[in-house]
């Protein structure tokens, strides 16, 4: 397969999965528990993607390098519950683990 | 090209056409368009450390600048283009490629399931066209948007969102292929990125059975992060959202 039929053959793959369901709208219909699980799929989704994103380098064990980061996070969480303002919480985020990353 | 669609329509003159049109309200609407496109831009300034990475891997795998970047548009996901990039390299079989792209891309298919209901009749070329914008932050401001928005406000906010945040990714990835290296790893902005998602994860959670999704999907997260190909990813959400439902029917059953 060239190089080009597999980045093609890529973007037709990520297209299909999300066009499915938007595509079909009202002509599927899902059992009532299975509706009601697709209202967590944002909080579900964005764990799985955050989580090994942070923790998953050197997985468990790396909590000992990571408490700078596990710092800049909890700052960053803390600005969202509260104010629920995202570029204020990434800005918060940052300088934090900028400022304990240069004064350790 | 939608002019040549509404010409073959027999039997509907012409004005009635255009009213019909009006009737179903879906004219463009600035103001929304200018709302999505506003909400998104924080939620995408993570992503701008992250395409200018894949443009330089672009320009160092070997594979081809320009295939590279038509590629960024076309598959318009950051972390499946990096696995396909890293995997294309390393001289990889297409079919395992393009099998990690699936499993990478599959929680795309429940984005789209959890946004069903809330296109249903929309115009077709709507429901064919938008979700090729489906990146991660289109969908969690599409989600997050209220019950009772109007069908033609809900429209022009999701393409004001849609068109910014691909016009930043693609601006992104084409100045890492020019640029190349120019971000200094001691800035560590690549931490933007799981910063962002847990800001999202928060924000997208809304009661009791929202905290119990997150936990359980991002602990089955954790624990499958080594799975082959990508695969733990889905495997998560799945277990997440099930978590959620199994909690929301449990506390239903409490009062």
């Amino acid at each position: 397969m060239s190089t080009w039929a597999t980045v093609f053959a890529a973007g037709a793959i990520t297209y299909l999965t999300r066009a499915s369901f938007i595509v079909a709208g009202d002509r599927v219909g899902f059992p009532p528990i299975v509706e009601r699980s697709l209202r967590y799929v944002a909080p579900a989704s964005f764990a799985a993607i955050a989580l090994p994103a942070m923790l998953g380098g050197d997985r468990f064990a790396s909590f000992g390098d990571d408490w700078p980061r596990i710092i800049a996070v909890c700052v960053a969480a803390i600005i969202i519950v509260r104010w629920r303002n995202v570029p204020a919480s990434l800005l918060a985020g940052m300088v934090t683990l900028w400022l304990i990353l240069g004064l350790t | 090209m939608s002019s040549a669609a509404a010409s073959t329509v027999p039997g509907v003159p012409h004005e009635r056409r255009r009213s019909l049109r009006q009737v179903n309200g879906f004219s463009f609407d600035q103001r929304a368009f200018r709302t999505g496109a506003t909400d998104i831009i924080a939620l995408g300034f993570p992503g701008i450390p992250f395409g200018m990475v894949i443009g330089v891997v672009i320009a160092e795998s070997g594979i081809g600048s320009l295939v590279g970047w038509v590629g960024s548009w076309v598959i318009l996901a950051g972390a499946a283009n990096l696995a396909l990039l890293e995997l294309m390299a390393e001289r990889t079989n297409a079919a395992i490629v393009l099998l990690t792209v699936a499993f990478i891309n599959s929680r795309h298919a429940m984005y789209s399931a959890a946004l069903r209901t809330r296109f249903v009749g929309f115009p077709r070329w709507f429901r064919y066209v938008g979700p090729y914008f489906l990146i991660d932050q289109v969908f969690a401001l599409a989600a997050s948007q209220p019950d009772d928005m109007a069908a033609r406000e809900r429209l022009w906010n999701y393409f004001g969102s849609a068109m910014t945040l691909w016009t930043m990714w693609v601006a992104s990835v084409t100045a890492g292929i020019l640029l190349g290296d120019v971000i200094n790893p001691d800035w560590h902005l690549a931490f933007a990125v799981p910063l962002l998602f847990t800001g999202l994860m928060l924000l997208s959670i809304t009661n009791r059975p929202g905290i119990t999704a997150a936990a359980v999907g991002g602990g089955v997260a954790l624990l499958t992060a080594d799975f082959p190909q990508g695969s733990g990813v889905i495997i998560a959400i799945l277990a997440g959202v099930s978590a959620g439902a199994i909690a929301e029917t449990r506390s239903e059953g409490a009062t």
